[in-house]
């Protein structure tokens, strides 16, 4: 039979052996919600700017890439240095599929999840077999691999100009409406993937995530299956990461890997995930937008903003508590809320 | 014709190997000692272009010019990568990796803010001009002698760590850094005498190779990249490895474009890189010594 408890601070629900918790104390879901609220109204007050809506779609996109990133870099104790292999896997996929062979983006997206789940697959051995740096460095090399590829290749992937004139997702007649819409999509990516990670981190499965981080070794003693485990969260957040590949070929309707694939990109996404906070997947969010927002106020200095930038972030980095991002701020003031954060490790 | 073209291919592998081997022997040196991966290498061959450029652009010589650009890079190594990076963030390697891209980036494009492209930088470091012909295969001079010179800096790299008392502390270092401080190596020093050493390759690389290689404000990326490859085709740290895998990517390279189409070059140095990597852990010569 079904047994509902009222707890000081959740609702438990009981049938059979299993149990189901809600936490419905105020300070647990108060700011999430009041975030989302701000992030869902936003629009109204920037409709008439879309060079800022496309700044903060960009952004929302980012820390959607950087979310499944962090989940990937704690559950693997390894840093990735190629997320953006999977965007590039996930938009080349629907791309050419929607482009030559006329799939629809729903299509498409099963076809892109299908491929990132058959490559993940297949790669995900190196969690295991490349240790710390190596495995940085396979994946670092996997994304360069894919773009010389669509330079080699250039008459199928068209090079540097990049894919265009793909379906779009939904198109409501005017551009305004149609860049509300995409900004609505990409915050609704982004929430689902956080809601998404959160609930894997504060699972019983998301245990063993936070256990491999801290020491493997001791994970494997404690009997987690460590290789099992790190196949999932290798597989799981390419496959997410593929999903906001998909995304951009159906929002943009134009894909170039000269764009997505190259360092710079993947420069970006690091520093997303440091400024964030060491891959604490609520760092993310703040961590996309202090990235978008300082590129879109540099810009007005003119050229010179392609170095300020990087100086202003490596200042940023140094200044933040310990190197821990704004998750550090955040850490800070609630010291015993305990989230894993990346530790790289040598061996 | 297949005559003409092993060949070309034995020459190239040669020419390409040595000038590869100028490029990553600092970045393997770094790899090796201070076992840390250098994501700020690129810095090297920019400041190298560039700021020998900057110096003659004041007026200044080409031998003042360059001496000038070599003291910056040990100041920028030192204070910038040494000082301010590796020691402070050595036990956090993400912000550390974070950090040094982000200077690599930065001076990329401080390079391209100064001196964009259009600007025309060209160094005027030829020091025989003109081609000749070895069999069939047609070189230049330029690139003979910057091959040469790779062998030559490598030979005494290495009579450097097997022949001195520092390369020997330097050795053992990069065999125990715990070690070598209870025997009373003096492992700060030998750090930085590390990082200065490590510059020397790519600067003289890039100083040698200006006159046939594009320069641009991003070169140290595609540069840092073989570097990298090198390294961890050979194994990290080990110069042996990177001595023989620096003459295998330029096998890969000649044998590629000689008998294939040139574009597939890149590409399959880091196909058989990553094979390599996932089917010989720790690349050819996995050691946890720089020799």
């Amino acid at each position: 039979m079904v047994s509902i408890e009222l707890k000081r601070d959740r609702l438990l629900m009981r049938w059979k052996q299993q149990k189901y918790e809600w936490i419905i104390e105020p300070r647990y879901w108060r700011n999430p919600i009041l975030w989302s609220l701000l992030l869902l109204v936003f629009p109204l007050f920037i409709s008439g700017y879309p060079n800022i809506l496309t700044m903060v779609t960009m952004a929302n996109l980012y820390a959607a890439i950087t979310i499944p990133l962090a989940l990937q870099m704690t559950g693997t104790g390894r840093m990735n240095f190629g997320p953006q292999f999977y965007l590039g896997l996930g938009g080349y996929t629907s791309a050419l599929l929607n482009l030559h062979l006329g799939f629809t983006p729903f299509f498409t997206l099963l076809a892109t999840i299908l491929i990132c789940l058959i490559i993940a697959l297949l790669l995900s051995p190196i969690t295991w077999i490349a240790k710390g740096l190596y495995f940085s460095l396979i994946t670092l090399i996997l994304p360069l691999a894919l773009l010389d590829l669509t330079y080699i290749f250039s008459d199928l992937f068209k090079g540097e100009v990049g894919l265009m004139g793909m379906d779009p997702i939904i198109s409501l007649g005017r551009v305004t409406w149609n860049y509300v819409a995409y900004y609505y999509f990409s915050v609704f990516l982004m929430l689902l993937f956080l809601l998404v990670a959160e609930k894997i981190s504060h699972s019983r499965f998301g245990l063993t995530m936070a256990s491999i981080n801290e020491n493997e070794d001791v994970a494997l003693m404690m009997g987690v299956n460590v290789n099992k485990y790190k196949v999932f969260y290798y597989v799981f957040p390419s496959i997410l990461t593929g999903i906001i590949g998909w995304f951009i070929v159906h929002t943009f309707r134009t894909f170039a890997g000269v764009t997505y694939l190259p360092l710079d990109f993947m420069i970006k996404m690091l520093i997303i995930v440091m400024i964030g906070g060491r891959a604490s997947v609520y760092g993310m969010i703040p961590g996309a937008y202090f990235v978008c927002f300082l590129e879109e106020i540099l810009r007005s200095i003119g050229t010179s903003n392609y170095f300020v930038f990087p100086l202003v972030l490596i200042i940023t980095l140094v200044i933040l508590p310990r190197g821990e991002g704004l998750y550090g701020l955040y850490h800070k003031r609630h010291p015993r809320d305990y989230f894993p954060v990346m530790r790289v490790r040598r061996e | 014709m297949l005559l003409v073209k092993i060949q070309s291919v034995l020459v190239y592998t040669f020419l390409w190997g040595s000038i590869y081997l100028l490029i990553s022997l600092g970045f393997s040196l770094i790899c090796g000692v201070l076992r840390i991966f250098h994501l700020g290498y690129g810095v090297i061959f920019v400041l190298a272009a560039y700021g020998t450029w900057f110096f003659l652009d004041a007026g200044l010589g080409i031998i003042p010019s360059i001496l000038l650009m070599i003291l910056l890079q040990i100041v920028i190594t030192l204070l910038v990568f040494y000082k301010g990076i590796f020691q402070r963030y050595l036990e956090q390697e993400e912000i550390l990796l974070t950090l040094t891209m982000l200077v690599f980036m930065m001076v990329s494009h401080l390079a391209n803010y100064l001196y964009p492209v259009t600007a025309g930088v060209n160094l005027p470091t030829t020091i025989i001009d003109g081609t000749f012909k070895l069999g069939a295969v047609r070189i230049s001079y330029q690139m003979l002698f910057a091959a040469l010179v790779g062998v030559l800096v490598t030979g005494s790299y290495i009579l450097f760590f097997l022949k001195t008392r520092l390369g020997l502390i330097i050795r053992a270092m990069s065999q125990s850094t715990q070690a070598s401080l209870l025997l009373g190596a003096d492992v700060n020093r030998m750090y930085c005498l590390a990082m200065v050493l490590s510059i020397i390759p790519p600067t003289i690389c890039t100083l040698m190779i200006a006159p046939f290689w594009s320069i641009d404000p991003h070169m140290g990326s595609s540069l840092m990249m073989t570097a990298m490859l090198i390294a961890i085709l050979g194994g990290l740290g080990n110069l042996k490895g990177s001595i023989i895998s620096s003459y295998l990517i330029g096998f890969i390279h000649a044998s590629i474009s000689f008998f294939y189409v040139s574009r597939f070059m890149g590409f399959g140095a880091l196909i058989i890189t990553l094979a390599v990597m996932i089917f010989k852990r720790g690349g050819l010569f996995a050691g946890e010594t720089i020799w």
